[in-house]
């Protein structure tokens, strides 16, 4: 409060009113500020102006000096270029991105895929840098993940070889265990920000979420449940922006109510994400997962063949791609529309061969 | 703006006894009556009537100065509204966005609120021989969804679209100021991580406004984000909306600049059946002039006027493309006759006060 520069009559006017910060100044409003305080309308003003100037991080930018920064357009990439193309180049950043899906969908499989693709260098759509993966209902897949690390190269096929075989995958990779929302808590807010400020971590995946909100709470506690959901999400999206993280949410599915009237969207499935409206608000992109009907093969793998979609996000149109899971991860499968109009964009990358949907054997199709 | 009470022609003695009573600038004694600046002062009856003369005559009748009826409509019809490139909701706004009123978007997360804060970010921007306004804009981002990849793809849609139009010189010498570039460098953004951090800025924003005179919109997005974490006390939160809005009101008819916010959705119980309305409680449902909806019917989008001093409440179709903002049967009308009925509008308009 002393660093503000203001006569020294109007701090010692805010002193005795106990208002310590400048942030404690900002949450009184106007004529409460006069009252509390008894100075002038024009001692208030100046009050007011030197508190917001020091709460203030910066003054507006003009977008376009955002737009020269180098870090400008950062994505932490997905591992497969189909699947980047559709998210045009990869997770944000900034802000908690969802996946949902039913059980089986691949959710986790995708989760796994980015916690190795965010510890390769920029240059091939990495953060360089490790993750921290929260587990809240089974335990954490270690052979799936032990697979997936002997089979990068063949995943990546963008990055050399060698390169690939320097990274100590598995090191850099944080697992927590938490079982209930007073563990979660504690995890969010102690251990996680340690790992972040360090440098060791620069993705956060939750899986998943409605397990813990779900089970705590009984539908007459609902309000308590709010409160704790904000608390959660709130917490997350400070991390967030603090430390230039993106946070992925892995989230169940409930059966949509058609009869209801308050739609989350024009979805084409009858399922729809878990923890409704208020969780939703919270989220920066909504990507939903679901199994299809058809498999497909390569070589002696067989997949059942899923569909990963965008449900909204501010940068990315409402579409989606196949994708299938094999030993090496989640690729994604081209149909021969969306082929055809990649082909004609300027965005082919670099990647594995694609398979198209024609029939159940392979087609080299690129 | 703070003209001190010590340099009014007030005898000395007047003078002090004002100080002491602690009024220092001639801002505090606006709104005092004569009776209770002598009661606090001890100054004569008298006295104290010869100082709010003295104040009042220095800053030439005080703050309100009346106006007839006729001289604020012709105020408001030289303010032009900020015109989207969707016909539709245009007409069922009277013209476009309302510049010195404030309206909110209401909406259900994913249905189009951000894309139409965004669109309009570079609507207003529009040079004015295309029947635009031709304004900067200062963009409050408190949910970080304000991603540079989507406001190019606006603006260059938005450049090429004007592009086309392009009928006569002034209209080609116009284009060289409405770029991609020059679009960038005249949204100013400012990321409130919470809501100290908003009001902070709102406090700050008259200043921004006055050094920058060619700003004609603001653009919070959303109100309701950092405003919706857990609030120990309610009561404490709906003062601090209201005063929000009280600044946001007269930002909007001082600085002649539109003021778009958005707001989220949160379901009530009403009757033992849930609907869904606006969050931020009911006395912020009278903080903006205008309220747009925006929700689903099934696959389609739909925007619905449901508050308007002017205009009934309507309901357009509407779709968001990789250009942005659009009206659905876009294709149906060739684009250059949609915009030269905007720009004869316009000039219209313009003739009469151009004298």
């Amino acid at each position: 409060m002393d660093q503000l520069e203001l006569n020294p009559r109007i701090i010692a006017a805010v002193s005795r009113a106990h208002l310590k910060s400048a942030r404690e100044v900002l949450c009184v409003s106007g004529s409460d500020l006069q009252r509390v305080t008894g100075l002038s309308s024009s001692d208030v003003q100046q009050l007011l102006i030197a508190a917001a100037t020091s709460c203030r991080r910066h003054h507006p930018i003009a977008a376009l000096v955002l737009h020269r920064k180098f870090d400008a357009g950062l994505r932490l990439s997905v591992g497969c270029p189909v699947l980047n193309q559709l998210l045009r180049g990869g997770l944000l950043v900034g802000g908690v991105t969802e996946l949902s899906g039913e059980s089986g969908a691949g959710k986790t499989q995708l989760a796994l895929q980015l916690c190795l693709s965010v510890q390769y260098p920029t240059q091939y759509g990495g953060l360089h840098s490790g993750a921290v993966y929260i587990c809240t209902e089974d335990s954490f897949p270690i052979k799936r993940l032990q697979q997936l690390i002997t089979d990068q190269s063949l995943l990546r096929s963008d990055v050399p070889p060698s390169l690939i075989s320097s990274l100590q995958f598995s090191d850099r990779i944080y697992i927590e265990h938490v079982a209930d929302l007073d563990s979660l808590q504690v995890c969010l807010s102690r251990r996680v920000p340690l790992l972040l400020t360090r440098g060791l971590v620069r993705l956060l995946v939750v899986d998943s979420l409605a397990a813990l909100f779900r089970s705590e709470f009984q539908a007459a506690d609902w309000l308590e449940r709010s409160k704790q959901l904000l608390t959660f999400s709130s917490t997350l999206h400070h991390l967030s922006s603090r430390f230039t993280t993106p946070v992925l949410c892995i989230n169940q599915v409930t059966d949509f109510l058609s009869s209801s009237d308050d739609s989350l969207g024009p979805l084409s499935s009858s399922v729809s994400p878990a923890l409704g409206l208020l969780w939703a608000n919270q989220v920066m992109v909504r990507l939903m997962m679901r199994r299809l009907q058809v498999t497909v093969a390569q070589g002696d793998q067989s997949s059942v063949l899923r569909r990963l979609e965008v449900v909204f996000a501010p940068h990315l149109a409402r579409s989606g791609r196949d994708a299938a899971v094999w030993r090496e991860g989640v690729r994604g499968v081209m149909r021969e529309v969306e082929m055809s109009q990649w082909r004609g964009s300027e965005e082919g990358g670099g990647g594995g061969p694609h398979f198209c949907l024609t029939n159940k054997e392979t087609n080299g199709c690129k | 703006m703070q003209r001190s009470v010590s340099s009014l022609s007030l005898s000395p003695s007047v003078k002090v006894k004002l100080v002491n009573a602690g009024f220092q600038f001639t801002a505090d004694l606006l709104h005092v009556k004569p009776l209770q600046l002598s009661k606090e002062t001890s100054l004569s009856q008298l006295e104290a009537l010869e100082v709010l003369q003295a104040v009042r005559g220095e800053t030439g009748g005080g703050a309100s100065s009346s106006l007839t009826a006729l001289e604020l409509l012709q105020k408001e019809e030289e303010l032009r509204s900020i015109v989207t490139f969707s016909s539709q909701l245009d007409a069922a706004l009277g013209g476009g966005l309302p510049v010195g009123k404030t309206t909110e978007i209401c909406g259900a997360p994913g249905v189009g609120k951000t894309q139409l804060c965004l669109q309009l970010a570079v609507d207003v921007q529009v040079p004015q021989c295309f029947g635009g306004v031709g304004g900067q804009v200062v963009y409050i981002d408190t949910e970080g969804s304000f991603l540079l990849q989507r406001v190019v793809d606006i603006a260059t849609a938005a450049v090429q679209h004007c592009s086309l139009l392009v009928e006569d010189d002034e209209q080609q010498v116009a284009m060289a100021t409405f770029t991609v570039e020059t679009i960038l460098s005249n949204t100013f953004l400012v990321r409130c991580h919470d809501y100290v951090e908003l009001l902070a800025e709102l406090h700050l924003l008259p200043d921004f406004l006055s050094n920058h005179p060619k700003v004609r919109l603001l653009v919070i997005d959303s109100v309701a984000f950092p405003f919706r974490q857990h609030f120990d006390d309610l009561s404490q939160r709906t003062r601090l909306l209201n005063g929000l809005a009280q600044q946001l009101i007269s930002m909007a008819t001082s600085h002649k600049i539109a003021v778009l916010m958005t707001n989220q959705m949160t379901t009530r119980l009403r009757g033992g059946q849930s609907q869904q309305v606006p969050a931020l409680g009911e006395s912020w449902g009278h903080a903006a002039t205008i309220r747009l909806l925006l929700h689903w019917a099934g696959p389609q989008r739909l925007a619905n006027v449901f508050k308007s001093p002017n205009h009934m409440g309507a309901t357009v179709r509407y779709q968001i493309t990789s250009e942005g903002f659009r009206d659905v049967d876009q294709s149906e009308q060739p684009p250059s006759k949609r915009a030269r009925k905007h720009t004869v509008q316009m000039a219209a308009a313009r003739e009469p006060s151009e004298t």
